[in-house]
């Protein structure tokens, strides 16, 4: 079962996404409630795919980017992201997110984005 | 739960919970922004991460009206961040906001009562996108065509790549088909051709243009992405890069000597250079406002705390009742009358102390401190104070004291009910207080602190204070004075004004003076075991004091005997006990027993008469006087005997009873005896 690190400020979206990426088979192994805890939690944790939300306190989500993949340059990170952010969207490309998936979503849409990984 | 203790499914309960904490945050910021006439940069960002998040929250569950009105608030924040040096109309702003605020609130009111969340955001949209062309004619953006500046260099960064190796390239083209809904088709398409550069030496695509415009999103929905590319890498590699795209619907892919028209097409030639240089995107460094973070308090803010329903608490109370009462009849069991039990009462007292701190853990845990609903009062004296044109300062003190969780949920309408009154009739208009010599600004203070097993919570104000002529006459034309006026003490005066029906005010306002409020905060204030008292000066100012219980379950009393039966009295009521001698008991004019106690008369209760009780104790003599006060007076009980004192786990009168007038409630003993425990008030008032 892949292991899956979520990474999000409002709790209630970490839960939408944790329950619908169990439904897909994933388990997840921690969640972070901003960018800096998230980069802790992927050194601890290690996971196989890392989301990542794009705005959060302390630390934003293209900051987080960036720090994990300084520690390991083949994490695997999907950007959550809403409508109007392309250009932050562009720029997690850049600095190496695997893809993007968009606020708000449903059980479908997560399903058909993490069948492939 | 919702109230009929149905439970919602938990992902509603989560959004209900972070709903309403995330605008309760809002509210604070707005208000201490408003009142400072400045937002600092920290404010704006925290604004619109709120915005941002009950945008998305809001969505994902289906609350389509909650979520645009977010996003239209989301979008004035934004533009407010990227533009620093705006001129912001504060009142504006934030009129609009806390209007926002409550339309929120109101829905999720309407969602936590199971209904439909079906009000419309649209007149609020629209101011909202009014007041954002507003301030856009007002400000140049500049930003947004640096922005595209920098991001045409990467694309027209040409430099071109010397093949090394000696393996043929091969033209191949790819279609990409993207599931439906997925959104940014055009960012993932650039996400593509970006991650292709890797592998290939030239790329072409159509549309061509994924990054300037939006257009091109309906083009690929329409007839997908196509790309030309040259590459060394076999086709089973770009096959396989092409199955890891994400939401990748459909894809066509075929190796061709040349290109097709449409791609050559293409006037644009990008030719790649290996590695993009990474530019980090920094916004252009706007002249936000830099002060130093206001001093907005954080209580509502997200703190370490995991979230529990509260049933679970109230479950975990309950059983930590019983564990108490089981653990006294054990301990003080019958059974064990007379034995020499060194080594069980060793153990006992070991049980006793654990079976303490673990009541004592477990009412901390339902323990909040009051600023949530102190703070909840900023936003009233806000608005009533603009609507009444009067200035009025709301000071805080001692927001940290904590009280049961259950009590503060019953504080808080009688605590909004008094700080409205100040602000309607307590504090004066600017001229008024100016000829009376005072600042023209009123204050209002909010004080909590903790006196003994009680939590006090007082309300004054330096308003014109009460009057306490009016009010005796007004009792009197309803009927409620039983005595003459200079026969009764300020206090018992004002809290005539606690009475049903009873209102000295002219006129009714928007706010009070409707005469059904301050016996509703009465009621509310009794309901959890708490008094109310009123001190004011005339031209000075009022003060109200609310006495509540740290907590409504467990309470200290004291064990008496009367007859067979065996009564409780809250130790917090009772001001000393003594063993009453026959001269001290006289009568008054109209046969009711009194004590004369410091040259003070006390009436008398008889319990033994009251509750009907069959005692041979009936000569005051032979009994014992236990002198207990409520709020307002003070009175002697007479009882039988006093038993001792005792922790006692108040149980609610099963609901087969009807309300005894005079009882609490009840507790089991720990000889498995059942003892009434006694209302005070309610014993008093007869």
């Amino acid at each position: 079962m892949k292991r899956v690190l979520i990474t999000d400020d409002a709790t209630f979206m970490r839960l939408s996404l944790k329950s619908m990426l169990e439904k897909c088979g994933f388990e997840i192994v921690g969640e972070a409630e901003n960018g800096k805890v998230a980069i802790e939690k992927y050194k601890k944790l290690r996971p196989d795919i890392v989301t990542l939300d794009i705005t959060m306190p302390v630390m934003d989500g293209l900051e987080a980017l960036k720090g994990i993949k300084e520690f390991d340059k083949n994490a695997k990170i999907i950007m959550i992201s809403a409508m109007g952010q392309e250009t932050i969207v562009r720029q997690a490309i850049i600095l190496g997110a695997i893809g993007f998936v968009i606020k708000p979503f449903n059980q479908q849409t997560i399903t058909k984005a993490f069948s492939k990984l | 739960m919702s109230d009929d203790g149905i439970i919602r499914e938990p992902m509603l309960e989560i959004y209900l919970f972070e709903a309403t904490q995330l605008t309760e945050q809002l509210e604070e910021i707005s208000i201490e922004c408003e009142k400072n006439k400045k937002i600092d940069t920290e404010s704006i960002n925290e604004i619109f991460r709120i915005m941002h998040t009950i945008k998305s929250s809001s969505a994902m569950m289906s609350f389509n009206n909650i979520s645009v009105l977010a996003h239209s608030l989301e979008d004035l924040f934004y533009f407010i961040r990227e533009n620093g040096s705006v001129n912001i109309n504060f009142e504006k702003l934030f009129d609009l906001v806390l209007l926002g605020i409550d339309f929120i609130k109101d829905e999720v009111f309407k969602i936590e009562n199971d209904n439909e969340a079906d009000g419309s955001s649209e007149s609020l949209v629209l101011k909202s996108s009014n007041l954002l062309q507003y301030m856009k004619q007002d400000n140049v953006n500049d930003s947004k065509s640096i922005l595209l500046e920098v991001e045409d260099n990467i694309n027209d960064h040409i430099s071109s790549f010397i093949d090394c190796s000696d393996s043929i390239k091969q033209k191949y083209v790819a279609k990409i088909f993207y599931e439906d809904g997925c959104e940014m088709e055009n960012v993932r398409a650039y996400t593509v051709v970006h991650n292709l550069k890797e592998i290939t030496t030239e790329i072409y695509h159509v549309p061509s243009d994924i990054i300037e415009s939006n257009d091109s999103v309906d083009v690929i929905r329409a007839n997908g992405f196509l790309i030309g590319f040259a590459t060394t890498a076999t086709k089973q590699e770009i096959e396989k890069r092409f199955n890891e795209i994400i939401f990748l619907r459909e894809l066509e892919l075929q190796q061709v000597e040349e290109y097709p028209q449409e791609l050559k097409d293409i006037n644009v030639k990008k030719e790649i250079s290996p590695e993009d240089p990474i530019i980090i995107m920094n916004p252009q460094e706007v002249e936000v406002i830099k002060e130093e973070p206001l001093n907005v308090n954080k209580s509502a803010k997200q703190q370490s705390i995991i979230s529990v329903n509260i049933s679970k608490l109230d479950m975990l109370l309950d059983l930590v009742g019983e564990i108490v009462i089981s653990e006294a009849m054990v301990t003080k069991n019958p059974d064990l009358v007379g034995l020499q039990l060194d080594n069980f009462k060793k153990a006992a007292r070991q049980l006793r102390k654990l079976t303490n701190e673990l009541q004592d853990v477990v009412m901390s845990i339902r323990m909040m401190p009051v600023s949530m609903t102190f703070h909840k009062m900023n936003r009233i004296v806000r608005d009533m104070s603009k609507k009444l044109n009067k200035e009025v300062e709301l000071e805080i003190i001692g927001e940290e004291t904590e009280v049961d969780k259950n009590i503060i949920d019953h504080i808080s309408d009688p605590l909004m009910h008094l700080v409205r009154n100040s602000l309607d009739h307590g504090i004066e208009e600017k001229q008024e207080r100016k000829a009376a010599g005072k600042c023209e600004t009123g204050k209002i203070t909010l004080e909590a602190k903790n006196a003994g097993g009680d939590v006090f919570i007082i309300i004054s104000d330096d308003g014109r204070g009460l009057d306490r002529k009016k009010i005796y006459e007004k009792a009197k034309l309803q009927g409620l004075v039983t005595r003459p006026e200079d026969e009764l003490t300020d206090k018992e005066i004002f809290s005539y004004i606690l009475l049903p029906g009873f209102s000295t005010n002219e006129s009714v306002t928007e706010f009070s003076g409707r005469g059904v409020g301050m016996d509703v905060v009465k009621k509310n204030i009794d309901s959890i075991g708490g008094a109310i008292s009123i001190e004011s000066v005339m031209g000075k100012g009022s003060s109200i004091s609310i006495k509540i219980p740290l907590t409504l379950a467990i309470i200290d009393g004291l064990e008496v005997a009367v007859g067979v039966s065996k009564y409780t009295i809250p130790i917090m009521s009772i001001r000393e006990s003594f063993k009453p001698k026959i001269n001290e008991v006289i009568e008054d004019s109209d046969g009711n027993e009194m004590i004369m106690i410091r040259g003070e008369a006390y009436p008398i209760y008889r319990l033994h008469q009251i509750f009907s009780i069959n005692t041979k104790v009936i000569n005051s003599a032979d009994g014992i006087m236990v002198m207990v006060e409520d709020n307002v007076k003070s009175a002697c009980l007479f009882v039988d005997s006093l038993i001792g004192e005792q922790q006692v786990v108040v149980k609610a009168l099963p609901k087969y009873i009807k309300k005894a007038k005079g009882i609490a409630g009840c507790t089991i003993l720990g000889d498995g005896n059942i003892s009434l425990i006694i209302d005070v008030t309610g014993i008093l008032d007869r």
